[in-house]
């Protein structure tokens, strides 16, 4: 196990070299650098001569690949080099960023799981009744509607009918849990809304499954009282494949998280590589997409690592 | 009980006896009693695609045009040229329900345009990853590993910014996550495929690598690759418009179902209508694109249920 452990944790390794890799050369051959996008908002225009100065200042007219030792020379330091556009480091700039998208990124998956889970089982235990048409029409409408169209919808209901208004200020969920919670609650609850409804899809058709088998039945015989069945009998297997579901949700989840932050004005990651990706900010677009893409791969390991713990079958080698 | 004795194979020896026609047609009579929501959802796509197909013959105005004032509610009459706003008005005072249709039009050709690429790329990488393994299967795992680990919009969006927020680049760039996703599932195909005896007999009389691929590989993951077209169509609808909604996607002035949201969150207490018309289409379409795709699903590999 925790062999398993430390060789997927050193496989996230190559990973992020590779795409680091591919995304230095995908963004350095594209015309535009961050000297031309910084001086093209100042009042006075700069001469072709200022711009020329601060290229060789920044180092962008040294050669690709010197460039891109130098930033992978950092990167491997935990640097993920300096953004011009902020003129901050960028791993300054995004700590507190970090925070607001993990936060928002795991109170989804409460609300999802919290959601989803008595929905599905609900849905399986009254196969065909009016409760499952109603759960199945619901959840199929919850998959279609686009996440960031429910989000406006939202925010425009709190707004006009209860006179909510998004904090302006952002507090950190350390120091006052209850502010950032009301203020992450309700994007929180759009996001998780979809995976919601996939999830209790699944877990509807995995509980079917598990259902008719033949150790339920035996359960049953023996005098099991049908809470106990349900959830200790077949709902420890019906999970299995809903986990694995749950693991690619959290591409869905982040996916989310992008357009929600943006319409709740959350300063996270999404925001800001909208931002970054609109200025041009390569150092900070990189930055960003290398800590999601960190953020993911430790979440499937969780998530995988999950699958040996309610299944005791399972066992890494 | 009755739905679940309904196999690809059942479907054909029924409609086997008679010509080709009334083989389709009975095979599709047969879609339509064992899978009523998926038929509903064909029939709705249909005529969606019809309406955005024929939108410039039936579209009331011409959807960059100003034809009255700004933000007009529903059934009001347009004063600047002949007809009635049956959604009304947007923030420019052009007609909602024509902007619906062109926009339709961009949105479901890059949501149909981007699966069909990206899975037909994804396929041919797919068996070609599975047939010669050894060095190349693992550099194109570890491609796919490092696409699939970003979250769809953030691929998508560093590609559009990069080359440039044009139909074509949006469908690339939707395309990427396509591909990458289609090369994992159509390469597991592929491997029990090249396994199989007749694959090996192929290669015992001779035939090229190319031969194999094209003649054998590709036509028996060919349902696979429809299936994954078929579930993705609506996501892409989707992503598109979220790219569109945050200004990295299709661009103004041409319409998309996206972009025609993303100034309605200013304008929701005047005129709701333009919050409302553009999600209800999304949400009809993908709802529809959904019943459809999992019923072809069920019909062409029922073994699929679980691939996103």
């Amino acid at each position: 196990m925790w062999k398993y452990t430390v060789r997927r944790l050193l496989l996230i390794i190559p990973t992020l070299f590779l795409l680091g890799t591919i995304l230095f050369f995908m963004l350095r051959v594209l015309p535009g650098d961050e000297a031309l996008f910084i001086t093209s908002g100042e009042e006075s225009v700069a001469s072709i001569e200022d711009i020329e100065a601060l290229r060789e200042a920044w180092g962008l007219n040294d050669p690709l690949y010197v460039q891109y030792w130098r930033w992978l020379k950092d990167a491997v330091r935990g640097d993920l080099g300096y953004s011009r556009y902020a003129d901050r480091p960028v791993v300054d700039a995004l700590a507190s960023k970090i925070e607001v998208t993990a936060t928002l990124a795991l109170l989804s998956v409460v609300v999802a799981l919290a959601w989803s889970l008595p929905l599905g089982i609900i849905s399986a235990l009254w196969r065909g009744s009016w409760v499952d048409q109603t759960i199945r029409v619901v959840t199929a409408a919850g998959i279609a509607m686009p996440n960031f169209w429910v989000a406006i919808l939202m925010l425009l209901f709190l707004v006009k009918f209860f006179n909510w208004i998004p904090p302006v200020q952002h507090v950190s969920i350390f120091e006052e849990p209850l502010t950032a919670l009301k203020r992450l609650i309700f994007p929180a609850l759009v996001i998780g809304f979809r995976s919601a409804s996939t999830i209790s899809r699944m877990t509807r058709s995995t509980m079917l499954e598990v259902i008719g088998d033949d150790y339920i039945r035996t359960a049953r015989a023996k005098g099991l009282g049908p809470y106990v069945v349900t959830m200790r009998h077949a709902l420890a297997n019906a999970i299995i494949p809903v986990l694995t579901m749950a693991g690619l949700l959290v591409a869905a989840l982040m996916d989310g998280a992008v357009i929600i932050e943006r319409i709740f004005t959350l300063p996270g990651l999404g925001q800001q590589i909208v931002d970054a990706t609109s200025a041009r900010d390569f150092v900070m677009v990189q930055g960003i997409v290398l800590i999601l893409a960190l953020f993911m791969m430790v979440w499937i390991l969780v998530v995988d690592l999950l699958y040996a713990w309610i299944d005791p079958r399972i066992r890494y080698e | 009980m009755q739905q679940e004795r309904v196999t690809p194979q059942g479907i054909m020896e029924g409609g086997s006896i008679g010509s080709r026609a009334s083989r389709a047609k009975s095979a599709l009579l047969d879609f339509g009693r064992n899978h009523p929501t998926g038929a509903a959802g064909g029939i709705v796509l249909g005529v969606i695609i019809l309406l955005v197909a024929l939108a410039p013959i039936i579209s009331p105005f011409r959807f960059d045009r100003t034809v009255g004032r700004q933000l007009l509610p529903p059934m009001s009459q347009a004063t600047l040229e002949e007809g009635t706003l049956w959604i009304g008005s947007d923030e420019l005072g052009r007609d909602v329900v024509s902007r619906l249709l062109y926009g339709g039009r961009v949105s479901m050709f890059v949501g149909i345009m981007a699966p069909l690429i990206g899975v037909a790329f994804g396929t041919v990488l797919g068996i070609a990853s599975a047939y010669f393994g050894k060095v190349f299967d693992l550099l194109v795992q570890r491609l796919v590993d490092t696409v699939l680990i970003l979250p769809g919009i953030v691929v998508a969006m560093t590609i559009t910014v990069a080359f440039g927020f044009t139909v074509p680049v949006v469908i690339a760039a939707l395309a990427v996550s396509y591909s990458a996703s289609s090369v994992r599932v159509v390469r597991s195909r592929a491997l029990t495929l090249s396994g199989m005896q007749y694959v090996e007999a192929a290669r015992a009389i001779g035939s090229t690598d190319t031969r194999i691929i094209f003649r054998h590989l590709v036509p028996n993951s060919l349902p696979v690759s429809m299936v994954l077209i078929a579930v993705s169509v609506g996501a892409a609808i989707t992503a598109e418009a979220a790219l569109s909604f945050l200004g990295i996607g299709i661009q103004p002035p041409i319409p998309s179902w996206g972009n025609m949201l993303t100034r309605a969150q200013q304008s929701f207490d005047l005129a709701p209508h333009i919050a409302i018309a553009p999600g209800m289409a999304i949400t009809l379409v993908v709802l529809a694109i959904n019943l459809f795709g999992d019923s072809l699903r069920d019909v062409l590999d029922p073994r699929l249920r679980n691939v996103r």
